[in-house]
């Protein structure tokens, strides 16, 4: 029979996994929308650094003020991403990667510049961003199955010449859907800088954003598949920091399985196996990074 | 006369984005307060060598300046070296991605295959260690060692994300972006574990024999024979591009991966070749980087060369003499931010915002309003047309 003191190591593992979650699922429902519309979205790392950067720089007075700045900059960010990708036709790659070296780079002078000795902030409870993290999978699923918007939004991810020949120009609603993805990830920043650090480091989204995208992909580009896919690899984060706190050590055939950088492959390896998998392969949208 | 001009639209393209970067970089620092002359002027001094005042000690060469300069002006051999020293992985990285854009691959994994190669050179480079570092094994034996070690664990880390896009379509930026995530935990495992450094607390292995380092042409800089190689790299690989068969496989399949396969082009085979080359020149950057610099593994060792070789790669226009002059530029400008952040306080980072507003830049295609044909100055005839289109994108090749 477990004791009270194993109830409460089990209760804590259990909100360290969701909570580990969070990030990820609100950042992949971001993804989802942008590439579900056909826009290549590894931009989320930096839409997030830039989320968790401004929240904390503009939520110093009053933090709900900070993270409706912080979710306005992420969705001007997501702007700029649509903007570059859809109207100058750039790869969408190559705009992702620009503007994850452009967010890096300014969040990482300006906190130099702004406050050398760090920012701290009281900030947001977390138990709001893990309510929209169970939430936005439930939205975004409602948003894209049952309206015009959600179907739209599908026919110039899988084929923008018919949609175009039914009356419908891909660009209004890839536009919306990045500029969506860069508010979702911007919030999914929020949580980490406002309810998570309290602070801001530079580079603090440390490869999420990235994470992120595997779940998208490991949920095979479906939300709900998407949050499970999140709370899946926040399974292991959460096992990777008991593992370390108990001190539990399992080597076998030379190899020390609990290492932490072996943990830390896992998500990845996972979503690989997931992309070249017999059965149930993960597909991507048809018209995924290509032109109209 | 369209042709001409459609020339030096190409050639005017990469300096604009250059210009463009360090200008709004100078609004960035002049705004937030920084005295934007004397940031710039550190960094040039960084960047070149060439410093203000008469040449003194052992490092530094008199310049010869017209007498109304009033100031008299002397190259620091050190500076340049460092900074020659900076371009060499990017330079190795560059080539890795404008290898594979030419085939139509994103190779984003420059970074895990040159962290592989690094970890595979260190463990080569510790083969004949003998009593204080010093190696058994003929220095130039051990240093191809070194060199081919990085080279081939670099091209079969590269070749893994082939061989998935060739036979079962995963698209190759995401399986690359995973694998370099592999790379980094695992090397990071081996050097905490199996090739830890017995002396030392740190994620990093013992140090490689005497024998397989890399000597500095400037006393205590990292500018080694790992600058020839990578000059070497550069040219054979214009080589490859246009003079070889491969060469044109490649071209081929990054025009059409179609109508190659139509005009009897094996397309797996030239995409697993490709990325096995691409990794090979990148894993070259981490042998180099272990034999000439850091002299052993260390946790990051990489740092960012990977993927600021896209940049490189894309700045230059995809050939090989225009990727070595981009990676003199980004190399030139990194090691002059770190000699501007010591003088000047201005955060290093500067170059990154310079480093994305060029990506930027170069990459977008202008169209014009009243058709859909895109203006001339392009980089449609210096990238293959599939490039992010995705060839294989959720379907078999």
């Amino acid at each position: 029979m477990p004791t009270p003191n194993a109830f409460s190591a089990l209760e804590a593992f259990v909100s360290a996994t969701f909570y580990s979650a969070v990030p990820l699922s609100i950042a992949a429902m971001g993804g989802i929308l942008s590439e579900r519309a056909g826009v290549v979205n590894i931009a989320l790392e930096g839409l997030m650094l830039t989320g968790a950067f401004v929240g904390i720089v503009a939520g110093q007075s009053s933090a709900l003020i900070g993270l409706a700045v912080a979710l306005l900059a992420g969705g001007l960010l997501g702007l700029l991403h649509a903007f570059l990708t859809q109207k100058t036709r750039m790869n969408h790659v190559v705009s992702g990667l620009g503007i994850n070296l452009l967010a890096a780079g300014v969040t990482r002078y300006l906190a130099i510049r702004l406050f050398p000795n760090g920012l701290h902030i009281a900030g947001l409870p977390g138990s709001l961003f893990l309510l929209l993290a169970v939430l936005l999978p439930v939205i975004v699923a409602l948003l894209l199955s049952r309206t015009k918007f959600g179907l739209r939004l599908r026919a110039v991810g899988e084929n923008p010449e018919s949609a175009r020949m039914a009356g419908v120009l891909p660009t209004l609603p890839r536009y919306v859907a990045v500029t969506l993805s860069g508010v979702l990830a911007a919030l999914s920043g929020a949580y980490l800088s406002m309810a998570d650090a309290h602070t801001f480091s530079s580079n603090m989204s440390a490869g999420k954003g990235y994470i992120a995208l595997a779940a998208v992909i490991f949920g095979k580009w479906t939300p709900v598949g998407a949050a499970l896919g999140a709370l899946f690899f926040g399974f292991f984060y959460a096992l990777e920091t008991q593992l370390q706190i108990s001190g539990i050590h399992l080597t076998l055939l030379g190899i020390e399985w609990t290492s932490p950088f072996l943990l830390d492959m896992l998500p990845y390896l996972m979503t690989l196996a997931a992309l070249v998998s017999v059965v149930g392969r993960a597909t991507p949208p048809a018209a995924l990074g290509q032109e109209e | 006369m369209t042709g001409r001009l459609q020339r030096i639209g190409r050639m005017l393209r990469p300096l604009w984005a250059i210009l463009c970067g360090l200008t709004i970089a100078a609004l960035v620092m002049q705004l937030s307060g920084y005295n934007v002359r004397e940031a710039y002027g550190a960094l040039f001094t960084g960047a070149t060598g060439i410093e203000q005042g008469a040449a003194r000690g052992t490092n530094q060469i008199a310049l010869s300046v017209p007498h109304y300069a009033l100031k008299s002006y002397h190259l620091n051999t050190f500076l340049l070296a460092q900074s020659l020293a900076k371009m060499t992985p990017l330079l190795f990285c560059g080539l890795a991605i404008a290898l594979g854009l030419r085939a139509g691959l994103f190779n984003i994994g420059a970074q895990g295959q040159m962290t592989v190669g690094a970890l595979a050179a260190a463990y080569v480079g510790q083969w004949g260690i003998g009593k204080g570092d010093t190696g058994t094994l003929p220095p130039l034996l051990h240093i191809t060692l070194v060199m081919g070690a990085g080279a081939t664990a670099g091209a079969l880390w590269g070749a893994l994300p082939g061989l998935l896009k060739a036979y079962r379509g995963v698209h190759e930026v995401i399986a690359t972006i995973m694998l370099n995530y592999v790379a980094i935990n695992a090397t990071t495992y081996f050097v905490t574990h199996n090739l830890k450094d017995p002396n030392s607390a740190a994620a990093q292995s013992a140090r490689i024999a005497k024998s397989a380092w890399l000597v500095p042409y400037v006393a205590g800089s990292n500018l080694t024979a790992g600058f020839l190689i990578a000059l070497l790299a550069a040219a054979a690989l214009a080589f490859l591009i246009s003079r070889t068969s491969l060469g044109f496989r490649i071209r081929a399949v990054g025009m059409g991966a179609d109508a190659a396969a139509a005009a009897g082009i094996s397309v797996p085979r030239t995409l697993i070749t490709t990325m096995a080359l691409s990794g090979a020149l990148a894993g070259l950057a981490g042998a180099i980087e272990v034999a000439g610099v850091h002299h052993r593994f260390i946790q990051g060792i990489a740092s960012n060369y990977g993927y600021d070789g896209i940049a490189v790669a894309l700045l230059g226009g995809l050939g090989g003499g225009g990727v070595a002059l981009s990676a003199l530029f980004f190399g030139a400008l990194s090691s002059g931010a770190s000699h501007m952040q010591t003088l000047t306080d201005v955060p290093d980072s500067i170059a990154v915002i310079v480093q994305a507003i060029v990506i930027i830049f170069v990459g977008v295609r202008y169209v014009r309003k009243d058709s859909r044909k895109r203006r001339t100055f392009n980089l449609d005839e210096m990238q293959p047309a599939e490039i992010g289109t995705g060839i294989g994108n959720g379907k078999v090749i």
